[in-house]
């Protein structure tokens, strides 16, 4: 009895100190992982001098303490100067739309390349790992050109229709729905539903998890681009509303000579919020429901 | 129900892609026409590489407003319309706009181009031959320097001139007993290569950094821009005068001498390859190769640290004297369909009002004579060392097509003699590098 | 433009057709049945492929056909109506380019070594997070936001930061701590046997977190009654990780180290906003945008596009044989 009790205080000793190592542990990696963007934050309060005066002590990682009054400085030279909520409202838009869309487009091509059988699907297959693996950075000029010769150029329609379709993601939604079972389908099957049906009923709600990361990084990659809606899209003319993205605005800023470091940083606290609070909704979807198999290539 | 929702959504995802391959057929793009507005004034469109709410954009803004409000534009129907496309990073985005642009027929009335470009855009058929254009008189109210020839004719025009020089710490100069030896100095009298070393070994004791030449911003065109002329000076030199060789100019004695100096004053602690870019602004470093853009800089955020305590000096000189010029500039496009009201809105734009008015935002010189008399820089003033400079030593980049390989080289030699000590051997290297990349023009 | 695109397309849809009618044909004279289509099954199938088929075909597939098709001409930026085919030209080129130990060979060999460092690396990371955050710990959710942090922040941004952290002169992050110290200033990112390290280094910082949460799934879907079972047989923690975590996220590793490949070999802006185009950091995919876009000779640029798309592409196919599960 007692050396039953004995073993069960060690085992609870043992148990803590495993703990507790797992949470320092856990900590310092921490630290490692987010010490940039934690220097972003603190920095973005500073004035230049300030900034330049905390460089080299701990203090560099604090936000401005000392002097409240210039604590938000930065963000309102950032965010009154230009019309800033117009471009935000802008990337949110695009971002909504390009999101819905593209789950729905490469969630159905990857059903079908996951469940169907087909003549020519081996074809499919090919083309889809062939997309994959060509580097696309040069491909600019040539997308310019058809997205003019399709009559879209200059409108939201030459940001938006480009960014829907997207092979990482199809190949991402096969692997995932290859690993839900037949059962599902054929039961569904002998219940009399089509197969828009299935894969509205059954596939999508058990891929929440899958759906959850595509829309987060759909939403991102969106949010962060601006090479390609500047190039296609008309520049803001005075008096009516801009049609530029929220990067194009930012870059501006980050463009324009005498800018301090803090206001930088200020900006790119200001874009990259917006992405974090979108993951934070996201995340408890994408790790939430995978007891379906996990995934199966 | 269900069927008709079935239906429906088939035929929408079907739709989709018809309308994709239906809109294929559809038009291209072809604007050879002159655009007209509603009140049959002819559309002139402008493309700048800034942002609308810089500085510099909102110059433009100001001088395109006052442009379409004025009688020029009543008079022969002209409107003005710009396009911002600014790019945080170099030139290159901008470019490639501008080319897809050109490939699709669709290049504005007027662009903005930086200097060194003027050769292949002129001898690619991207800017038009603007010499019988724009009036006598205009021309040769420019600095000779400043216009952008490529083969004996005019294809672009300066917005204003980005002409560098040694900015100085009075302050410090003044307590190492030196002030005296630099105050007076103008572009007629300027120091010699030596001087300029003697001093920086003087000032070494002085202060945490004698010079600061920008070593570090050799990834992007700033170093070159900044440094070219300390090779020439010294009797360097890079490319032959058709622009197409390399072996012989970029790798000849004196060329590799002048960047071995370079690598010797970092070792001899006179400059650093680490040095901090705002070093001198706050009053560390005794001087600072710049260009005319630092003067609002420490204006309007450094007055503090520096007050009016500070100065320009002109570039050293050697067996020859030269100083870094050539801006961007605004040029026609060869697909430009109303030649006569573009010319009209060209003139505008870099008219003297004009340049005084961007001038007064950048802070920079104008790059016309009429422009520089209204602003009425008082002598001794950076403004008017830079100007004095520009007048008598200026030298621009070497003219080639192929700018950015060479300017490529230029950096990489830079970049070497950060690692390695040896300057010829690196010159070598990258003499070899360039004379293949100049070759491919020649098949 | 108009003419080419749609014969591009037709020959697409021409070869998309003939492989439809091999696989029937091939169906329909097998001795053994082992596939049966059906007309309705197939349109069916071809109908929910269309829109995400001819946004690809549009949008993607033009545009990168467009592009390898100037890898056998003289195309250069600037004079795209003098566009002539050369052939093998440009292929010639690269090769004398290699032999010369030139840029080319510099990109190679910088590209490998960040393949092979950031594969492992990035992957080994994200699997010992996600081990470590599946603990059944209270408080690990807000650990796996925090290190999930860096992916949402896009790659720009963390480029920058990285740079004010490790740049050179007192004025860096890192090198301001140094100074404390009494170390002088190091410019890690020109540190020609250092820099590609911390290019490596940042890149699986910023991009581990995406596979973590990949494994993670993964780890949900193994069945907890197999540790159990390992466990009454003895087996220690080391023990379970061999014979029931490894097991059990095969195919998610399949996934994971296929797609990390893929994406390691394309490197481009890292080193492009980190350190310019040094000798020691310059990749592949950075050359190629240098090639194309700042020199402007498309026909070169889009020769080592498609050698790269060749090489990545056959070792892809031998990763995903090696990889394949048996059934």
């Amino acid at each position: 009895m007692e050396s039953a009790q004995k073993l069960h205080v060690v085992r609870k000793a043992k148990k803590i100190t495993s703990r507790t190592i797992t949470y320092i542990g856990a900590t310092v990696i921490v630290v490692l992982f987010i010490f940039p963007l934690v220097w972003m934050l603190a920095t973005s309060t500073k004035t230049e001098m300030q900034y330049a005066n905390d460089l080299g002590s701990f203090a560099t990682f604090l936000p401005n303490f000392s002097d409240l009054s210039t604590f938000f400085d930065n963000y309102a030279s950032v965010l009154t100067e230009y019309d800033i909520w117009k471009y935000a409202l802008n990337s949110f838009g695009y971002a909504a739309v390009v999101v819905v869309c593209n789950i729905i487009v490469n969630a159905l091509a990857g059903y079908v390349m996951a469940k169907f059988t087909f003549p020519g699907k081996g074809f499919v297959s090919f083309l889809i790992m062939f997309l994959l693996v060509v580097p696309v950075e040069t491909t600019i000029i040539p997308l310019y050109s058809i997205v003019h010769n399709l009559g879209i150029s200059g409108t939201v329609l030459a940001v938006i229709l480009p960014a829907i379709v997207s092979v990482f993601n199809i190949f991402l939604f096969q692997q995932f729905f290859t690993s839900i079972p037949k059962e599902y389908i054929e039961a569904a099957q002998l219940d009399g539903a089509n197969q828009l049906k299935i894969f509205r009923i059954i596939m999508l709600p058990l891929s929440a998890p899958i759906v959850a990361t595509v829309a987060t990084f759909a939403f991102i990659g969106v949010w962060n681009d601006y090479i390609w809606p500047t190039m296609v899209l008309p520049s803001p003319q005075p008096g009516e509303w801009p049609l530029y993205p929220i990067q194009a605005a930012l870059t501006t800023i980050q463009s324009i000579e005498g800018v301090t470091t803090g206001e930088v940083m200020a900006s790119l606290v200001v874009t990259s919020i917006p992405i974090f609070l979108v993951y934070v909704f996201a995340q408890k979807y994408i790790v939430a429901g995978i007891g379906v198999g996990g995934l199966k290539l | 129900m269900k069927k008709a929702k079935k239906v429906f959504q088939v035929t929408a995802a079907a739709a989709l892609a018809m309308v994709m391959s239906v809109s294929l057929f559809g038009c291209s793009g072809d604007n050879n026409e002159p655009a007209v507005d509603e009140d049959g004034n002819t559309i002139v469109q402008v493309m700048v590489h800034v942002a609308q709410q810089s500085a510099e954009g909102m110059a433009y803004n100001r001088i395109t407003d006052s442009f379409n409000a004025s009688d020029t534009a009543k008079e022969n129907k002209i409107r003005v319309r710009v396009k911002y496309s600014p790019r945080s990073n170099s030139a290159t985005g901008y470019e490639t706009e501008l080319i897809a642009m050109m490939n699709q027929g669709t290049l504005p009335d007027i662009i903005t181009f930086d200097a060194p470009n003027t050769w292949s855009y002129a001898s690619s058929g991207i800017l038009e031959d603007i010499t019988d254009l724009i009036s006598q008189e205009t021309q040769n109210d420019f600095f000779e320097i400043s216009k952008n020839t490529y083969e004996g004719k005019l294809y672009g025009l300066p917005i204003q001139e980005s002409s560098a020089g040694i900015y100085y710490n009075k302050k410090i100069f003044r307590e190492a007993g030196l002030l005296n030896r630099v105050e007076n100095m103008t572009a007629d009298n300027a120091w010699t290569i030596a001087e300029f070393e003697s001093i920086c070994a003087e000032l070494k004791d002085d202060c945490e950094l004698p010079i600061d030449l920008q070593l570090y911003m050799a990834n992007d065109e700033t170093a070159t821009y900044l440094l070219y002329p300390f090779i020439l000076a010294q009797g360097g030199s890079f490319l032959s005068e058709d622009g197409m060789t390399a072996t012989g100019y970029l790798d000849s004695a004196a060329t590799i001498a002048a960047f071995q100096k370079i690598r010797n004053w970092a070792d001899s602690g006179y400059t650093s390859y680490d040095a901090s870019d705002v070093g001198f602004y706050t009053g560390q470093y005794a001087m600072y190769l710049s260009s005319g853009w630092s003067i609002p800089e420490i204006r309007n955020q450094y007055t503090q640290q520096l007050g009016e305590d500070w100065g320009i000096l002109p570039y050293p000189k050697g067996t020859r004297a030269a100083s870094a010029t050539g801006s961007w500039s605004f040029g026609m496009t060869t697909q430009c369909a109303s030649r006569e009201e573009t010319a009209i809105v060209l003139e505008w734009l870099v008219s003297t009002d004009s340049s005084v008015s961007i001038t007064d935002a950048t802070g920079m010189i104008p790059a016309r004579k009429s422009a520089i008399e209204q602003k009425n820089y008082t002598a001794g003033s950076p403004e008017y060392l830079l100007y004095d400079q520009l007048n008598k030593t200026g030298t621009v980049r070497p003219g080639t097509i192929a700018y950015p390989e060479f300017s490529s080289a230029f950096r990489g030699i830079v970049n070497g003699l950060r690692n390695d000590s040896n300057a010829s051997s690196i010159v070598s290297t990258q003499t070899t590098t360039l004379q293949n990349n100049l070759d491919r023009y020649e098949r | 433009m108009v003419l080419i695109s749609m014969i591009i397309i037709g020959v697409f849809v021409l070869l998309l057709g003939a492989f439809i009618l091999k696989d029937v044909l091939v169906a329909k004279r097998a001795k053994v049945k082992t596939v049966h289509y059906t007309v309705r099954g197939t349109v069916g199938a071809y109908l929910m492929l269309l829109p995400a088929l001819a946004l690809l075909c549009i949008f993607v597939l033009l545009p990168i056909v467009y592009s390898l098709g100037y890898a056998f001409t003289d195309y250069y930026l600037l004079r795209p109506d003098e566009v002539q085919f050369i052939g093998f030209g440009n292929f010639a080129d690269i090769f004398e380019d290699i032999a010369a130990r030139g840029n080319v060979y510099n990109a190679i060999m910088n590209t490998l070594k960040f393949v092979v460092f950031v594969v492992p690396l990035q992957i080994g990371m994200a699997l010992g997070l996600a081990l470590l955050v599946n603990q059944t710990i209270r408080g690990m959710g807000v650990y796996k936001v925090l290190y999930f942090a860096p992916v949402v922040i896009s790659l720009t941004v963390t480029s920058f930061l990285w740079v004010r952290i490790l740049g050179g002169g007192e004025t860096g992050l890192l090198n301001s701590f140094l100074a404390q110290l009494g170390i002088s200033p190091v410019s890690f990112l020109y540190d020609p046997q250092g820099a590609m390290y911390w290019i490596i280094f940042v890149s699986a910082w910023q991009g581990c977190g995406y596979q973590m949460l990949i494994f993670l799934s993964g780890l949900k879907g193994i069945d907890k009654t197999l540790y159990e079972a390992a466990e009454l047989d003895g087996a220690g923690k080391g023990k379970q990780f061999l014979a029931v975590t490894l097991p059990g996220l095969r195919s998610v590793l399949t996934f994971v180290i296929v797609t990390v490949f893929i994406g390691a070999c394309k490197i481009m802006v890292q080193p492009m906003l980190m350190t310019g185009d040094q000798s020691f950091t310059i990749t592949l995919n950075y050359l190629m945008y240098i090639e194309g876009y700042t020199y402007r000779w498309v026909g070169y640029s889009s020769a080592i596009a498609l050698m790269m798309t060749v090489v990545i592409g056959a070792i892809t196919c031998v990763q995903r044989y090696l990889l394949r599960e048996d059934d």
